[in-house]
């Protein structure tokens, strides 16, 4: 990996070339005091998903917020492309666990939100964009339909084709199956990578968090493992299985059991 | 006297409620986003409005006559404090419905906004106003309700010899009762049924739609506006279902207007620190303040002015009566604290039978909402009427206070009765399978599980109940020639106290007796009410009582 530095006040910071998202020692404070995690340096390349797990509690949706910069880190730098992202930003899109749709606008509303704070994007433009995203995520006929006449599943594409429509270079989903059924969310992880990855959406890379170790192992090309508390990246595993992946394959379970040690880990953590 | 008529002042007085209500919603989506935006203003704006709430309408007539009246004159003048009285009875508790559906807006919708950098107006517009409908169809039954209840002293006040009135159907029934012709009154009484029957038959189905449309968590049917809506929507499926592929030949052109977009995006973020937002809460804030300023400074100028006016001699006379006053306030204040266990007795038994028998619940409940919307000042001479010479042959020295208490438990039973019931709806199915899993008696699971639940509730209408019944004793304490012969006399009352020298033309005492009424009621509400909300908040949200992983 080739990395850069560039400087940044009195200190460099060390940016690996070709990254699409990294953060640099990051770390987050709750209000009342408490360190949730610290030192978090991790970095996705173009065409890869990489997935961050850990125990209940280790602040894994903190770090995606902070990723995101919907919330402030105490310390440390989020970089997009190599620049630097000081505020929230479109470019880096956010799927919620809880379903985040709007209840009283229709499945074509609640993706051209996406567009509203956009320049140079006229009304038709939008929907037509918005149709097109729509139509990728399997909704093509939804578009006139609220989010309480549809199913969980399709109220969870609804979020992912506005997340898509927003032009992004990085999609970060935050247990995005959680509150799906298992039929629903084992068909949509088997679409969900072709979705993100579609060359068609300018995406780059995705970041998930997730509990379910099949789902990751399924689905990222890397895996970042969050331990202790305050929670550390204690292990970067790759995940080197074939495409599309199966959970019958041994090697799957190998890579399960390496992980699941991981989260099991009692001793300090340096 | 004329049908015609009559149905035009009805209409009239629902127009003016609805308008009142209008600007309330209006102003109050204003204020609460200006209060979630700054903490020092919410500090200020919600102890304010707690307060002003507490106050009963009736307080506010004197100020009506000396900021309006006096200074405006018979026409304007008497519109303007006719309307201001209704504003009083609609807009608090719109205002803090509307703040409480604001504070509550969901995390992630918050966040999502965030994400994609909508503007101030676009969030207010988008998210807060349409998360707040649910809310406000929620309270403007009962500000309707209020409304009302208040036309036949917001519409029509005589001050000594002089009677200010301004057009509207409560102006009609209280000029007719005056004359003894109760075949006009009885007309009137129509009228008003017909339009509360009519607003609360299409409050009801608005609230349901409002309920399904823009509730977040909630199930129902949604209607669509408009035919167009129905028709695209119709559209659309029906496409897909032939295989007409409407949208993909536009995949070129989709894909061009993102790339496009992407790049001014890259030119726009390289300039972004730099880049200046128009501070639109900033700007609301100034146009606000200094709105809000010139109000008050006008009233704050009549007051002075006024008390300016008056000589020290009168001021000795206010002050001398003030250890009657506070005797009087003192057992006006046992007459409500009767009249308030009365009615949360009441709303707990009927409350909790409706809950638990629904289909007894969907006959009641809606013949009670009809029944709250219609003032009751406008029906009690009838009561009265019926049962006065009965009352007066058996309890000669307690059928002043039967009334009384009558007049004030029907102004405010509702109140406590609703928030009750919707309280006991909303605790959760397992809370009820753990009180008959263990065979818990009736007096066991109000003691235990459904009081603490519905605490919350309670506080809230009880709050309400109490604010109400005070309307209730200031008409029922003193009602001179009710059916044209007969008169209501308290002994003893502060609110008789304020009505009655407002009627003889003492506009001096009444305001001074409202004046230490308004601040005892501010002290009661930030002292106890507030701090039983908190209480409530902090330890009886019956919602959290169950977790769903």
């Amino acid at each position: 990996m080739n990395s850069h530095t560039i400087t940044k006040g009195p200190s460099e910071v060390q940016l690996t070339q070709g990254s699409v998202l990294q953060c640099q020692d990051l770390s987050y404070r709750y209000p009342n005091g408490k360190l949730v995690f610290k030192d978090i340096n991790l970095l996705t390349f173009e065409d890869e998903l990489v997935a961050i797990v850990g125990p209940t509690g280790t602040g894994k949706s903190t770090l995606l917020r902070c990723l995101g910069l919907l919330l402030r880190p105490t310390t440390g730098h989020v970089y997009l492309n190599g620049r630097e992202v000081t505020h929230p930003s479109s470019k880096i899109a956010l799927v919620h666990q809880s379903i985040a749709t709007f209840p009283w606008m229709t499945a074509l509303d609640n993706v051209k939100l996406a567009l509203k704070c956009k320049k140079g994007i006229s009304d038709k433009e939008a929907t037509e964009i918005s149709e097109r995203m729509l139509e990728l995520c399997g909704l093509k006929g939804h578009e006139e339909d609220y989010p309480k006449e549809m199913s969980g599943g399709m109220r969870q594409r609804i979020t992912i084709a506005r997340a898509l429509a927003a032009s992004p270079a990085v999609i970060l989903m935050d247990e995005p199956f959680v509150h799906l059924d298992e039929f629903t969310a084992n068909s949509l992880r088997k679409e969900i990578y072709d979705l993100v990855f579609n060359p068609e959406t300018s995406l780059k890379s995705a970041v998930l968090v997730s509990h379910n170790l099949t789902e990751v192992i399924e689905l990222a090309d890397r895996v970042y493992v969050m331990n202790g508390s305050p929670a550390k990246i204690v292990d970067v595993v790759k995940i080197e299985l074939a495409r599309p992946r199966s959970p019958r394959d041994p090697m799957f379970y190998e890579y399960a059991d390496r992980l699941y040690a991981k989260l099991n880990m009692k001793e300090a953590i340096p | 006297m004329n049908l015609i008529i009559i149905g035009l002042a009805t209409l009239a007085t629902v127009i003016r409620i609805f308008a009142l209500i209008g600007l309330s919603v209006v102003s109050g989506w204003i204020l609460a986003f200006l209060a979630i935006r700054s903490r020092r203003f919410e500090n200020t704006y919600v102890p304010i409005v707690n307060v002003l709430e507490s106050i009963p309408v009736i307080s506010f007539l004197p100020i009506v006559l000396i900021v309006f009246i006096y200074n405006l004159g018979q026409g304007l003048g008497v519109e303007i404090g006719a309307d201001f009285l209704v504003f009083d009875a609609v807009a608090w508790n719109i205002w803090i419905g509307i703040y409480q559906a604001f504070k509550t807006v969901p995390e992630n919708l918050l966040e999502v906004s965030e994400n994609y950098r909508l503007g101030s107006f676009t969030i207010l517009r988008l998210l807060y106003i349409p998360h707040s409908i649910p809310r406000i169809t929620s309270n403007i039954f009962s500000s309707f309700a209020d409304a009302f209840f208040y036309i036949s002293v917001s519409e029509i006040f005589t001050v000594g010899v002089k009677q200010y009135s301004t057009f509207g159907v409560g102006t009609i029934i209280a000029l007719a009762t005056e004359a003894g012709d109760f075949v006009t009154v009885y007309y009137s009484l129509f009228f008003i049924a017909i339009a509360v029957i009519v607003v609360t038959i299409l409050v009801s189905q608005f609230s349901r739609h409002a309920v399904a449309k823009y509730g977040v968590d909630t199930a129902g049917e949604i209607k669509r506006a408009t035919f167009e809506a129905r028709y695209r929507r119709y559209r659309r499926r029906l496409a897909v279902q032939l295989g007409v592929d409407r949208v993909s030949k536009y995949i070129p052109r989709a894909t061009f207007y993102q790339r496009r977009s992407s790049m001014l995006d890259d030119e726009r973020e390289s300039d972004s620190d730099t880049r200046k937002r128009i501070n639109y809460s900033g700007i609301l804030k100034v146009a606000l303040i200094t709105t809000g300023g010139a109000i008050f400074g006008y009233i704050l100028y009549s007051a002075v002015r006024l008390v300016i006016s008056v000589p020290s001699s009168e001021w000795n006379g206010f002050v001398s009566i003030t250890p009657f006053l506070l005797y009087a306030m003192a057992i006006d204040y046992v007459r409500v604290a009767v009249v308030a266990l009365a009615a949360l007795g009441l709303a707990i038994f009927l409350g909790y039978f409706m809950a638990t028998h629904h289909r007894v619940g969907t006959i009641i409940a809606p013949l009670l909402q009809i029944w709250a919307a219609f003032p009751a000042p406008t029906y009690f001479p009838l009561i009265f009427i019926a049962t006065l010479p009965f009352l007066r042959a058996y309890l000669p020295l307690w059928y002043g206070e039967i009334y009384i208490f009558i007049l004030a438990f029907v102004s405010c039973f509702y109140y406590v009765f609703f928030d009750f019931w919707i309280g006991v709806q909303a605790i959760p199915s397992e809370f009820w399978e753990v009180m008959q899993n263990h065979e818990l008696g009736f007096f066991t699971r109000m003691r235990k599980i459904i009081l603490p639940a519905t605490f919350p509730y309670l506080i809230t209408g009880i709050s309400s109940t109490i604010n109400s019944a005070w309307a209730g004793l200031a008409i029922g304490e003193f009602w001179p020639l009710i059916d044209g012969k007969h008169s209501l006399y308290a002994g003893v009352g502060m609110m008789k106290f304020i009505t009655e020298n407002m009627a003889s033309g003492r506009v001096g005492d009444a305001a001074w007796v409202s004046l230490i009424f308004g601040i005892v009621v501010a002290i009661y509400g930030i002292v106890f009410t507030r701090n039983l909300m908190d209480l409530a908040r902090k330890k009886y949200v019956v919602e959290e009582g169950v977790y769903a992983a």
